[in-house]
């Protein structure tokens, strides 16, 4: 795939969408299925060697998904260079802040045991 | 009948306005097109493209009760009144119902709409299977009336950037074609975030082309291809 | 002619555009998209806060059952559930599911009515 094409941003869009509908519904099954939430249950497993990886890979391809949604939407409706440039800045930032939020949060609570 | 049509004459610098009319059809007339020619005998200052008077040229597309069509095309019969004629949406108007379709065409043009084959080329003909040739069924028969591109709103938004329905309904149509030999020069063009990407699968081209062809379903084809391209 | 010409006027009054079925579905995918990416923000803050203490676990629950569940929590799940439907009903059509005008027109009227139907009875259910 070319580096700057249009396919790589739809093929990112679609496989987060996928992965994305994967780990919803293995955590609605979770929360359906399993035994109630309580906060001993959820921190082990957010905080633990396998869960965290998957809250992050949800919140990344939460995030990936985004951007090129919002993208999308800015080359649609802006056409001044200036304005887009700054309107795109501004989301990605907020993507970023959003991951770094998650990724410290984890870290902080990370255990490697129960 | 009661119609209201849009006018607009850049010659008189007044802004665009809408113009009610009322006309009896005769028994004769079946399609709006056949109204139009008569209402002009009321009012011959109404302009609209018009040609073949069956489907085919193209020239008669504009937006009607909302949705585009070709007038010759559409039946009186049932037909929401007062019939609501406006020029195709989001396209330059020149004067009443006629548009500016340099932007549409251009489009059609950067696609290279021509057979690029083997060189040198054959002795006799290019040769093509049935089955082959079948794969050219829903694509050749674009008559490049606009319906689809001017409904469509990712058209709308970048109509300079955004090839359009028809433009990559035709692309594909050399893309399919067996005799073409330019399949990932094509491709590449197409590879672009707004030439091919733009496209939102709204769906808008399919529900109004004329012909009953599929631009959305072409294009789904076209992805696929640079899918496969890519791996 | 020496003077400029004036820019020729455009049709687009989208008010006066009778939009098929598919298209609605689509502009409020669209919209659904920005509304949750709005909601990430906070949603990561929530993260944080349900991980910190088990009272920080019990002050997101008391969120989730508060006022808020009402109109936002009404459009929130609406636009989870409209983006989420929407966006696996394109998924089938790229793989050529359901890519056909009838079958889209009716799976983007099913999308449409299930998403408002899944966030009228969470609602219910929550507010019960």
């Amino acid at each position: 795939m070319r580096l700057f094409s249009g396919q790589r941003a739809w093929v990112v869009q679609r496989l987060s969408a996928l992965l994305i509908l994967f780990l919803l519904v293995l955590g609605g099954g979770w929360l359906l299925f399993g035994p109630p939430l309580d906060y001993a249950r959820w921190h082990a497993f957010a905080t633990g060697v396998h869960g965290g990886p998957v809250v992050v890979l949800l919140f990344a391809a939460l995030c990936a998904h985004a951007w090129v949604g919002m993208r999308d939407i800015v080359l649609d409706y802006l056409q001044p260079r200036a304005l887009r440039l700054a309107v795109l800045s501004a989301i990605a930032v907020v993507l970023f802040a959003v991951m770094v939020r998650v990724l410290l949060s984890l870290a902080a609570h990370f255990s490697l045991g129960p | 009948m009661k119609l209201s049509i849009y006018r607009f004459n850049p010659e008189t610098g007044e802004p665009p306005r809408m113009q009610d009319y009322a006309l009896a059809p005769e028994a004769s007339d079946k399609k709006l097109l056949d109204l139009l020619m008569r209402l002009r005998t009321v009012d011959d200052s109404l302009s609209f493209r018009r040609s073949c008077r069956e489907g085919i040229c193209g020239s008669d597309a504009m937006n009607i009760n909302g949705r585009n069509g070709l007038a010759c095309l559409t039946a009186l019969e049932g037909l929401k009144e007062p019939v609501v004629l406006r020029p195709l949406p989001g396209f330059p108007v020149i004067r009443d119902l006629i548009v500016d379709m340099t932007q549409f065409f251009a489009h059609y043009r950067s696609i290279k709409p021509w057979l690029i084959g083997e060189e040198p080329p054959p002795e006799r003909e290019r040769l093509q299977s049935p089955a082959e040739r079948e794969r050219l069924d829903g694509l050749y028969e674009c008559i490049l009336c606009a319906c689809c591109s001017a409904f469509c709103p990712s058209y709308w938004w970048n109509p300079d950037k955004f090839i359009g329905p028809s433009g990559l309904l035709q692309a594909y149509r050399f893309i399919a074609d067996s005799r073409d030999t330019a399949t990932a020069e094509r491709l590449d063009f197409l590879d672009d975030v707004y030439r091919l990407y733009r496209c939102r699968t709204i769906m808008n081209c399919t529900e109004v082309c004329p012909k009953g062809l599929s631009p959305s379903h072409a294009i789904e084809r076209i992805r696929i291809a640079l899918l496969k391209r890519s791996s | 002619m020496a003077r400029p010409a004036r820019p020729l006027p455009v049709f687009l009054n989208l008010f006066r555009i009778r939009f098929p079925v598919g298209a609605i579905a689509s502009i409020a995918h669209r919209v659904a998209g920005v509304l949750l990416f709005l909601a990430l923000p906070p949603l990561a803050l929530g993260l944080d806060a349900s991980l910190r203490s088990e009272a920080g676990f019990e002050a997101m629950r008391e969120l989730l059952a508060g006022p808020w569940r009402g109109l936002l929590g009404l459009v929130l799940v609406w636009a989870a559930a409209h983006h989420l439907l929407a966006g696996i009903r394109h998924l089938l059509m790229d793989v050529g599911v359901g890519s056909g005008l009838a079958q889209a027109r009716a799976s983007a009227r099913a999308v449409l009515v299930a998403a408002v139907l899944v966030a009228l009875v969470f609602v219910a259910g929550w507010l019960a």
